[in-house]
């Protein structure tokens, strides 16, 4: 590495500073104070933004395997780096990884982001403000506040924007330039796929600066723009078959990343809720709140709260005002759906077929449904009654839906946790609208998740794939009770919850779900293939799991499995499409693939600035 | 625990007819008002003895709700033994007997056995369908007819050990291809060599051991 901590300057230090945020592997970090550091080196002036934490006392002169320790964890972010052997010592940041970075309101926070909607650290300056590491990097940047939140400084990076167009523009004449220019070529034939990675996201930066709304247009720019775009569409076209051989590796990879761990963070606190409502009790940064929850879901004594904004309930940027209006209007219109039932006089029910078969199943199924718990056990259980009550007001509120099995099994957790009738009505109608394609009549929604998750495994693990196949079990009817009623009967309830409130984050992709039925499936394969199990034996051992799997560890490895999936050189649009990850054009005609990356590449800038410049677009 | 043969069963009917409380009754011996409604499918399995011979019975339970339908069609095929439930106290389940006996000649093997059920027997105040109706739908369609009771385990024994009776004469008979484990019988490990009574038995060693289910 061209790191060489001699001369290694320190252009700013603050103590006091807490690190809230990072990547999970400083999880043990969190919440600890630190001190945090500006640093220059002399030979390549690459800056750093470093916070090492008071417990820890590191001399700066030995950042050598530091470094090339921290860049391999960012970089695991876009590709596969060798798992760590031991946890990091502190945190290293290459400023070129930042994008931008956001001052929160009462000035007392700093968050960096990396343009591509993770977040690299979120700092807390516990003594007084962030005022005086802003202007040290105002002194160190050229940035421009974000036409949507004033508190987001981007960083214009001018020598990305001419290093990206070196090809086609002679423009770097000074040194330096050339040799980040020539660093960056040398590491697109060493990791092709990677750098790629990298230079579409910056580009979509790029882009995106060019393109806020209310810029002032500058032709010159938004031409090297356009040059840098098809000069990378040369790149990845050149990579596509008829190419120097450099670029073969992209498609002759046939494994996975290796897979790296990502443990859980900790639950979104009372303290932390309430810090992200502004003073009229709005949620300022839905997608942050969203992925707080999705590494660590939320303390157990404010998911009464929280789930509500998660089942749209309460829209998150509702104001303490707003809500009080639409508790009420809930309230009312829950009351007057119910009566439409309860005031039906048995003659009209005697021809009303549907209804009344559809009212004695859901008496048969609540009776039917965690009687083990307390507070569903018991004969004249009020509690039985609010459920009974919600799952026939939902078919009066949804009758084409109607009543299905395995509703009662959604429903019950929500109730439980709520014990309230009307919220827990609108909450779990909410639930609905995310799953409702379970309960089709053909059960058509089932039947394309089976299809997903059989394509998904297929492509992460071909040899458990093919194995099942060949034990008539490729329709992964087995998995059937985990999508229907998303794991509800496979962990206790406290997990149960856990897990829902990760997936209703739809962090970090669509159908994460069926990440973590792969993740929970390839710990059997060993099981599966070293016994010969059959049609019959992998059922019945699927079914048996239940109450047996850990919560975290499934997370973790669904997870570490979507990076695998999402860095993977042999993507398929197929696989693209159910995860929600842009599709490109396959071996379509050449124009039309350099229209679909120039529009994939917009579609992800839209995207990103629609959700205020720090969601994720994979 | 060793056995002979290995028989797969498939419990069928409509939902709420006792089918997940007549299988606990005949695994474990006991009845239970509260239990989960099914979802997708679950399983039993005990050793009964017939002819001297341990049979293991491997029983699968189904969700009855008719949404599930086309998923549940899937577990007919390799099953050796149907039990076909209805609720006495209830006419709407036996009136649908007819289409859940479709549904299993036409996804099954043509030799299963299928055993007609009319449960809730104990709730004779509450019965909406004679027992005479039961024999005549059952002599109608071939089946072998008989009325239970999962809470007090009236017949219930009996319902499983003749459905197995019967799958066993039919292999002493020779209808069953035992070879062909899409018949719902699999000849237990270590018996498969020795059993004279069976020509062309023993190609098949059982995978599974008789350890799991």
């Amino acid at each position: 590495m061209e790191d060489n901590c001699e001369g290694c300057m320190e252009l700013f230090s603050q103590d006091g500073v807490l690190l809230k945020q990072a990547h999970s592997y400083y999880i043990q970090y969190f919440n600890e104070s630190g001190t945090l550091y500006i640093t220059e080196y002399a030979n390549t002036k690459d800056r750093f933004i470093e916070w090492k934490p008071n417990s820890v006392t590191v001399h700066s002169d030995s950042h050598d395997s530091e470094w090339s320790f921290v860049n391999a964890i960012y970089r695991g972010e876009q590709m596969s780096p060798q798992p760590p052997d031991s946890k990091p010592k502190y945190i290293k940041l290459d400023m070129n990884q930042v994008r931008s970075f956001k001052v929160s309101k009462k000035n007392d926070t700093m968050t960096f982001f990396d343009g591509k909607g993770e977040i690299l650290c979120h700092f807390f300056f516990q003594h007084g403000n962030c005022f005086s590491l802003f202007a040290a990097l105002k002194g160190l940047l050229k940035t421009t506040v974000s036409k949507r939140d004033k508190n987001i400084h981007i960083i214009v990076d001018e020598t990305l924007q001419l290093n990206k167009s070196f090809a086609t523009l002679d423009l770097f004449q000074d040194s330096q330039s050339a040799s980040i220019v020539w660093g960056f070529v040398r590491s697109f034939q060493e990791k092709p796929v990677e750098t790629a990675f990298g230079a579409f996201a910056k580009i979509g930066n790029t882009i995106g600066n060019n393109f806020m709304p209310s810029s002032s247009p500058q032709p010159i720019e938004e031409e090297v723009i356009t040059n840098d775009v098809k000069e990378y569409e040369r790149g990845v076209e050149s990579s596509d078959g008829a190419s120097p051989k450099d670029y073969e590796i992209i498609h002759s990879s046939p494994e996975l990343p290796s897979r790296l761990q990502y443990p859980r963070g900790n639950p979104l606190s009372y303290d932390q809720w309430t810090a992200l409502q502004d003073s009229e009790g709005r949620i300022e940064d839905v997608e942050y709140t969203k992925l707080h929850i999705f590494r660590g879901g939320i303390a157990p004594s404010l998911r009464k709260v929280v789930w509500k904004y998660m089942l749209d309930f309460y829209p998150w940027n509702s104001s303490n005002a707003d809500r009080k209006t639409i508790l009420g209007k809930k309230e009312q219109d829950y009351y007057d759906m119910k009566l439409q039932w309860k005031t039906l006089k048995p003659w009209q029910l005697q021809n009303f077929v549907q209804l009344r078969d559809r009212l004695s199943l859901v008496e048969k199924d609540v009776t039917r449904t965690d009687r083990t718990l307390p507070f569903y056990a018991g004969d004249n259980n009020k509690n039985l009654q609010a459920m009974s009550d919600i799952l026939m007001t939902y078919v009066m509120h949804n009758f084409d839906l109607g009543y299905v099995q395995g509703m009662s099994d959604l429903l019950s957790p929500i109730l439980y946790l709520l014990q309230n009738e009307v919220d827990a009505f609108w909450c779990f109608a909410g639930f609905m609208e995310r799953v409702c394609t379970n309960f089709d009549a053909d059960q058509a929604g089932m039947k394309t998740q089976l299809s997903n998750l059989y394509i998904l495994l297929k492509f992460s693990n071909p040899t458990l794939a093919s194995y099942l196949d060949n034990q008539e079990s490729g329709n992964m009817f087995f998995c059937f009770r985990w999508l229907l009623v998303l794991f509800k009967r496979e962990f206790e309830l406290h997990d149960v919850f856990r897990l829902w409130e990760v997936v209703w984050t739809n962090h970090p992709c669509n159908n994460f779900h069926l990440l973590i039925s792969i993740a929970i499936l390839e710990k059997q394969q060993s099981e599966f293939i070293g016994e010969e199990m059959g049609f019959n034996e992998i059922l019945k051992h699927v079914n048996d799991l239940s109450g047996k799997l850990d919560v975290n560890d499934i997370l973790d490895n669904a997870e570490g499995l979507y990076y695998q999936i999402r860095e993977s050189s042999q993507l398929t649009n197929e696989v693209r499409q159910i995860l929600g990850l842009p599709l490109i054009a396959e071996s379509s005609p050449k124009d039309d693939s350099t229209d679909s990356i120039e529009n994939e590449l917009m579609a992800n800038v839209d995207k990103a600035y629609e959700n205020g410049l720090h969601t994720s677009y994979f | 625990m060793s056995y002979a043969y290995l028989f797969k069963y498939i419990i069928i009917g409509d939902t709420g007819v006792g089918k997940s409380c007549l299988l606990l009754q005949f695994t474990d011996k006991r009845f239970q008002p509260v239990h989960d409604l099914t979802i997708g499918v679950e399983f039993g399995a005990r050793m009964i003895t017939i002819d001297g011979k341990q049979i293991k019975l491997q029983i699968w339970d189904t969700a009855g709700q008719e949404a599930f339908r086309s998923i549940t069609r899937s577990y007919y095929r390799g099953a050796a033994g149907a039990l076909l439930v209805y609720d006495i106290t209830r006419r709407e389940t036996f009136s649908h007997l007819t289409t859940w006996l479709e549904d299993a000649r036409q996804h099954s093997n043509s030799n299963m056995v299928i055993m007609l059920i009319g449960n809730k027997s104990d709730l004779e105040s509450r019965r909406e369908v004679k027992k005479e109706e039961g024999e005549a739908f059952a002599r109608e369609h071939g089946l072998v007819f008989m009325e239970t009771s999962a809470k007090t385990a009236a017949n219930v024994e009996e319902a499983f050990i003749n459905t197995a009776k019967e799958i066993y004469e039919k292999i002493q008979e020779g209808v069953f291809d035992i070879n062909n484990e899409a018949n719902g019988i699999k000849i237990g490990p270590q018996h498969s060599p020795t059993n004279p009574s069976l020509p062309g038995a023993g190609g098949k060693d059982g995978s599974q051991g008789g350890g799991c289910c």
